[in-house]
């Protein structure tokens, strides 16, 4: 059994985290999200892997290389321009074998999902989920356990069930595909229509288990919280006297935890960090490779990305820091409940914090109000209040 | 240099050979050729790439075989100069990796004898020799031959009598075997045996080996008997597959930020580097000696090292050192060597032993033959490199040379504390401004449709980026066949300047340090012949802009560092060149990846 993956988009809402590398690649708990999906496969036991990648795929290609760090078989095929989902699937053909699996590389999908999904034998099957927001996914109508129908982000009620985009597919869908590009038609959705209006059957596997998408920044810090709570504690590098661990916390090979540090677990910790003295790290947090924390900084709930710099005194708290940040001494970030604009679109967060993009540089003493979001590659200076959202880059000074 | 594979077990060989050797490509790809027994002695080889090889290969049963690509050294590429050879009675065929030197003698002897020769080249000679010494025992005809021998070797022979075996030799030519579950490897490089085992055996100078399907046995070429310890391979066989990536080098190139990162791991901020001290010693200089584009990173090496530690120091390539005076005096020698192969650098280690010398060898390869030689190694951790341009080893030599430097100014008290906190922030944050190089790397393709049309080019810079443009320089002329000259910035008036036309690029690197006024003022006079310049500098620098014609920037770094994102920049500009050119990239004409003949 063969598997493909979309890995090709962008992730534009994920903006400013995606200015440099795919959304796939966003590290989640230290991991890119695609790496959950490919074990996931993996523990399936289906090691064959075609990756359609596109936007920034060096970034894929680096980290998976062939796939067999992971047990797997990595093939990549290049979707230049992203048409749709269906045109990055026809990338495939003639190479899938009669049956295999398709799976979007920006969700993560639970190991028992996949498996669900393979034990189905009917032609085509599609993974539904309950969803409180469905009228930002495909909703899918049944009858029974048949598809009758495939609703792109409905504007009326057509039910909660949506799709998780996991599919079980017969390779005749590839002359689906064609018919349907020719209309000019490269979604998913027209091909199911295409596949149904055949008169052949399509499935509904409905599955209990986990499936998180990354909709919104956001989203990116509760699951990362639920990931963290899996998987054991592992301490290695070099913990100094005086260093305070407690719960279920992961320090990578080369670290340093300096003394006086506090680190309340969840916490996971990459390689070849530099923390402390005296920092406290509280439930939840993230902390990337060669990430390098001064003293008596303060984080929570939050994702620190790989090779960051935080000064000293800093309050991090339900906030993303993308790769290769710096930021100052007395760097403030704390949550609050807030409204973000996305899209024309007013959402109201519980708790956020900053969500700051990547080689973004911020001198001492600033102060980011909740719910802000500083681009990728900005300049900003010392003793700054940060009262609104700040593009990619541009420098405040 | 060539690369020689060999296998005997259970499966058929024909198919573990060929994959085995195009793992080793990157040694040498004139011709290609195998030998498999079953019931006969059955032989194939092809002048070309191991492509042409498979295309003629019919399907031929056999358990066991060897198997050799070559490059060059004696005779020109043909069917007929590539290995593997027979001997007159067409019972034993034999492959080889180095040079013979004393085989003019021998073969004239051998043919006096009624020897006959098919072939130029020096491999010959000792297929014929094994056959003179045969007398039932293949192991003890092996053993007889390599003594008369002289020179470089590492050799696999089978004899169509003792299908049950096959008896390998080294001396100064590298060979690893490796050991599967009944079934044995062997190889010139792990590359080839990484798909089938990671247990292996290095064979080591003056020892003979017979490998059998369910054992190896090791002895001296004095014939004494010889314990071996097995040792595990931590690399794994994808790190030598292309990937997704078009080619190895564009790969390698983006493997960078990694490769820089593994080389820091573990060894700041305390700059514990485990080279037995060898940091805390007193030397009165210290000399650099390597070749190629590890002679370019011992060039920035100089400059580092003189000023984190004010040591004076010197750079040598392997060999000149080699056959230079012995002076007296007792530097700390510095070997740097990727594959820890290089023939000139191997020798330049002895003798810089034979004089007394402390040496440190900088190397890429776990367990290769300079590690032997020297009295402690640095490890740079880029893993294995394909592609025959030297890219991401380039930069983490750097690294392990910035290492060294801050290691030992911070012993001889030549650097601060605070000084040297400030080289170990540059040091962490390198990885991103590499990372920073490649996600910009737009700018780099733009210049690089300009530049394909040149047919020269030169680098200029001063101080740490004089042999940043050495080595900018080799990759150009290395992959895209452009005549590019690397020169410090200040010699261009002392001749070169004669070549300046509106038709010669000149690539100038300016970095904001104590040189950047002079630079500039080298630029003004490169425009002022009406050369075209292409500018390297730090993120906005406007000046820069206005003084040039083309301007690429990498991100704000320590000068002292600024060798790693330049270079980066550099490798991507002369791939991008080779690449609209239509250059083989990974296999560029005439040359070999690691260059194991003197």
């Amino acid at each position: 059994m063969k598997a493909v993956i979309l890995a090709a988009g962008e992730g534009i809402r994920l903006r400013p985290l995606t200015l440099y590398k795919p959304k796939v690649m966003i590290k989640v708990a230290n991991r890119p999200i695609l790496e959950y999906v490919v074990r996931a496969l993996a523990q399936n036991h289906v090691r064959d892997i075609i990756m359609i990648v596109g936007y920034r795929r060096e970034r894929i290609m680096t980290y998976f290389e062939d796939g067999q760090k992971l047990g797997v078989n990595i093939s990549y095929e290049v979707q230049d321009k992203q048409l749709g989902t269906a045109h990055a699937l026809s990338l495939a053909e003639g190479k899938t074998g009669e049956r295999f699996l398709v799976l979007p590389g920006d969700n993560i999908a639970d190991p028992s999902m996949v498996k669900d999904i393979l034990a189905s034998d009917e032609p085509y099957s599609i993974a539904v989920t309950e969803s409180q927001l469905p009228s930002k996914y495909g909703v899918v109508l049944l009858k029974g356990r048949q598809v009758t129908g495939v609703v792109e982000k409905p504007e009326s009620n057509l039910g909660n069930l949506i799709s998780t985009g996991l599919f079980h597919m017969s390779s005749r869908v590839f002359s689906h595909i064609r018919s349907c590009a020719s209309a000019g038609h490269h979604d998913i959705t027209a091909v199911f229509q295409s596949i149904l209006a055949s008169g052949e059957r399509i499935a509904a596997v409905k599955t209990a288990a986990r499936w998180s998408d990354v909709v919104y920044p956001w989203d990116l810090l509760d699951l990362n919280a639920r990931v963290l709570t899996e998987g054991a504690g592992a301490v290695a590098g070099t913990i100094e006297s005086g260093v305070h661990i407690r719960g279920n916390v992961q320090v990578g090979e080369g670290s340093v935890i300096r003394s006086g540090t506090y680190i309340e677990g969840p916490v996971r910790i990459g390689r070849g960090c530099d923390i402390g003295p005296n920092v406290c790290l509280l439930p939840s947090v993230s902390i990337g490779d060669n990430v390098n924390i001064q003293s008596s900084t303060e984080i929570r709930n939050s994702l620190v990305m790989n090779d960051v710099t935080i000064g000293p005194g800093a309050l991090v708290s339900h906030s993303v820091i993308g790769d290769g940040s710096r930021l100052g001494a007395h760097f403030v970030a704390g949550a609050e409940k807030a409204q973000v604009i996305l899209e024309r679109e007013i959402h109201v967060v519980p708790a956020l914090g900053v969500i700051l993009g990547e080689d973004t540089v911020v001198g001492n003493c600033v102060t980011v109000e909740p719910g802000v979001f500083i681009g990728s590659s900005c300049r900003i200076g010392s003793l700054r209040n940060i009262p609104k959202n700040v593009p990619d880059n541009s420098s405040v000074v | 240099m060539c690369g020689i594979v060999g296998y005997i077990g259970n499966r058929q060989a024909l198919p573990i050979l060929v994959e085995s050797l195009k793992r080793l490509e990157y040694r040498g790809y004139d011709s290609a050729g195998v030998s498999v027994i079953d019931r006969e002695l059955f032989n194939s080889k092809a002048a070309g790439r191991i492509t042409e090889l498979e295309k003629r290969l019919p399907d031929a049963p056999g358990r066991m075989g060897i198997a050799h690509t070559r490059w060059a050294t004696h005779g020109r590429p043909s069917d007929r100069n590539a290995h593997p050879f027979t001997d007159c009675s067409g019972r034993i065929s034999l492959v080889h990796n180095g040079i013979i030197e004393n085989h003019r003698e021998l073969r004239a002897g051998l043919e006096s004898r009624g020897h006959r020769f098919t072939s130029e080249t020096d491999t010959e000679t000792v297929v014929h020799l094994v056959e003179e010494n045969y007398k039932g025992d293949l192991r003890a005809a092996v053993s007889e031959t390599v003594r008369h021998l002289r020179g470089s070797l590492a050799l696999a022979v089978v004899h169509l009598s003792e299908p049950d075996r096959i008896v390998v030799a080294r001396d100064e030519s590298p060979l690893v075997i490796g050991l599967g579950q009944d079934e044995n490897f062997v190889a010139s490089d792990l590359p080839a045996l990484l798909k089938y085992t990671r247990r292996v055996i290095y064979l080591q100078n003056r020892e003979v080996a017979v490998i059998r399907r369910d054992g190896v046995g090791l002895e001296s070429f004095e014939g004494e008997p010889v314990e071996r310890d097995i040792a595990t391979v931590d690399w794994s066989p994808e790190d030598t597959e292309k990937g997704g990536y078009q080619h190895f080098m564009l790969k390698e190139i983006y493997e960078q930020p990694r490769a820089i990162l593994e080389s820091l791991i573990g060894r700041i901020p305390g700059l514990e580097l485990d080279i037995g001290g060898i940091d805390k010693e007193d030397f009165d200089s210290v000399k650099i000696v390597a070749c190629g584009t590890s002679f370019h990173a011992g060039l920035v090496g100089k400059y580092v090292l003189e000023q984190l530690t004010g040591l004076p120091v010197i750079v040598e390539a392997a060999s000149e050192y080699r056959y230079s005076a012995n002076t007296r005096y007792s530097p700390l020698m510095v070997l740097v060597s990727q594959s820890g192969e290089s023939a000139d650098t191997l020798q330049a280690a002895r003798e810089a032993r034979r004089r007394g010398s402390r040496t440190l060898a900088i190397t890429n390869v776990v367990g290769s033959s300079i590690t032997r030689e020297v009295d402690s190694v640095l490890y740079t951790r880029a893993g294995p490199e394909i592609g025959v341009a030297a890219t991401k080893t380039f930069t983490s030599q750097l690294i392990a040379l910035y290492l060294l430097g801050m290691a030992m100014g911070k012993h001889r008290g030549t650097l601060l504390p605070s000084q040297l906190q400030e080289l170990i922030d540059g040091l962490r944050k390198l990885p991103r401004d590499v990372q920073s190089v490649l996600d910009n790397r737009g700018a780099i393709k733009l210049t690089a449709e300009w530049m394909a049309q040149a047919r020269d080019v030169f680098f200029i810079g001063r101080n740490v980026h004089y042999p940043t443009a050495l080595e900018g320089a080799l990759k150009l002329k290395e992959i895209s066949y452009i005549h590019a000259e690397g020169l410090p910035a200040g010699e261009l008036k002392h001749g070169p300047n004669a070549l300046l036309t509106a038709e010669t690029p000149v690539v100038a690197i300016a970095i904001r340090d104590h040189t950047y006024d002079k630079m500039l003022s080298n630029i003004g006079e490169v425009s002022a012949r009406s050369a075209p310049v292409i500018a390297i500098g730090l993120e906005n620098d406007r000046e820069l802009k206005k003084a040039s014609d083309l301007t690429l920037y990498v991100p704000e770094v320590r000068p002292v560092l600024s060798p790693v994102p330049v270079i980066t920049t550099l490798q991507l500009l002369a791939y991008h060149v080779a690449l609209i050119r239509g250059c083989e990239i990974d296999k560029p004409r005439n040359l070999a990846k690691s260059v194991t003949v003197e």
